[in-house]
């Protein structure tokens, strides 16, 4: 008979596994929190239709262990395990995968195989819209989901107004107070006058060349 | 001149070989009806964690036609079904009729439907032809087939070329203590668990009885190979309560 030695391959590589609980609930956390975002999302995750029957590999640094992302009609399941190879594979970090929907890029990122395939997915997870408040008004009621996502909301704001007087201060401080860094104009003007003086030193160094081969 | 009848275990007892078969029909029967709670407090849940390890292990994809052979109520066949997609196939299997029907059920009520098959079948003489399916499972069940040589035989003859068997199958606990208690939990307060929950305690004392009965990792990784797989092996879970056998045939 046969051996068909791709079939068997990948599970060939985990024959000798234990049972790899952080795996297994890793895996099992992200399929549960990947198919209710899909649930919740606006457009019921139209956006996985074109991967249906796929298979993505997704290696999410420092875990070595790729996690197997299956799409079909009724979910998107995640396992650890694979027969054959995956269509496309992603490599990223753990937590760039995690801040996905905040961060809605996946930056340092490398994409092998179907290439076009693993940005159909990685831009579909960035397109899932999730209505948080209408969500928690189903349990709490729309007045209190208005108040909870107004304060969240507010919260970011806060953070975010933060983050920008703190930058903008200690640039000025760094520029202008104690002068330890240049301003931007500052590097333009220098790197200006470091081009002006690079072409006068090669239109010197043509006349000198004409001078020595004329005398 | 007295013939003695050829005899089979029935948990701890002899029975005549033909009424292995109706007795475990009987067990099933009474206990269709409360088998995924029982599962549940008398695993502590751990048994979904033993399936899920399997299902993830078994490194399917979408396009596969999967036997879930003894697959009661289909713990197994939902979330193969949820893998294989339109294009797949999983086939749930048993032998006994009211574990079928509540497995039908609880999948219809969940939304699988489409990709999954269902029939009753002796395990010992697979309706199926050779050649037919990419994956093969038999999940807590075979422990109570009467033949487990001739269903081996026949899970083999199911397979594809590449192919893979998964027997997931209590086992024998490999830690001496652990062992103690374990014998103590099963044969003390199981079957109490199951005159409390499902008002059956016989057929609990017979699971119990029946695990023991059961060959023990080497054994049923021997068992096999005879049957004719190229390659097995075993994995036990939580100190060998439950093992997971897999089985190539290339």
């Amino acid at each position: 008979m046969s051996h068909n030695t791709n079939e068997t391959h990948a599970s060939d590589q985990r024959t000798n596994s234990e049972l790899d609980l952080p795996l297994l609930s890793l895996s099992k956390t992200i399929e549960s929190v990947l198919n209710t975002a899909v649930r919740l999302d606006e457009m019921e995750g139209q956006s996985f239709l074109s991967l249906e029957d796929k298979v993505i590999a997704v290696t999410l640094s420092p875990i070595k262990q790729p996690l197997y992302f299956l799409f079909t009609k009724s979910m998107i399941a995640v396992q650890s395990s694979l027969v054959g190879e995956a269509d496309a594979s992603i490599q990223t970090h753990l937590l760039d995968f995690v801040r996905l929907p905040l961060n809605h890029a996946l930056p340092n990122t490398t994409l092998s195989g179907d290439t076009q395939l693993a940005q159909y997915f990685i831009d579909a997870l960035c397109s899932l819209d999730i209505d948080w408040e209408e969500q928690l008004s189903h349990y709490t009621g729309d007045l209190i989901a208005f108040k909870v996502g107004h304060g969240i909301r507010s919260l970011f704001n806060t953070q975010q107004g933060v983050k920008d007087t703190v930058s903008q201060t200690l640039k000025e401080f760094l520029q202008f107070e104690i002068e330890a860094v240049p301003t931007q104009s500052q590097v333009k003007r220098f790197c200006q006058g470091v081009d002006d003086i690079t072409t006068q030193t090669n239109v010197l160094e043509a006349r000198i060349n004409t001078l020595l081969t004329t005398s | 001149m007295s013939q003695t009848k050829p005899t089979i275990d029935f948990g701890f007892t002899e029975v005549p070989l033909q009424e292995k078969v109706k007795k475990v029909k009987g067990v099933f029967d009474s206990v269709a009806g409360n088998y995924d709670i029982m599962n549940d407090v008398m695993s502590l849940g751990v048994h979904r964690l033993w399936k899920r390890h399997t299902i993830e292990l078994s490194g399917i994809r979408p396009g596969k036609v999967v036997l879930d052979l003894a697959g009661g109520t289909g713990d197994l066949t939902k979330e193969f079904a949820k893998r294989v997609g339109k294009e797949g196939k999983v086939v749930l299997a048993d032998i006994n009729e009211s574990m079928v029907r509540v497995g039908r059920d609880r999948l219809i009520n969940a939304g699988i439907a489409g990709n999954v098959e269902y029939t009753i079948t002796n395990a010992e003489a697979l309706a199926f032809p050779d050649n037919t399916f990419d994956l093969a499972t038999i999940a807590f069940g075979l422990r109570n087939v009467t033949n487990k040589d001739k269903a081996l035989e026949e899970l083999y003859r199911v397979l594809k070329p590449g192919g893979q068997l998964m027997i997931l199958e209590f086992s024998k606990v490999t830690q001496p203590l652990f062992a103690k208690f374990y014998d103590f939990y099963s044969f003390n307060i199981l079957p109490k668990m199951g005159k409390l929950i499902a008002n059956d305690e016989a057929s609990y004392q017979y699971l119990a009885e029946s695990i023991r009965m059961h060959p023990d990792q080497e054994t049923l990784k021997q068992m096999m190979l005879t049957a004719g797989f190229d390659k097995a092996e075993y994995l036990n879970m939580n100190e060998g309560i439950v093992a997971l056998h897999r089985g190539w045939k290339y």
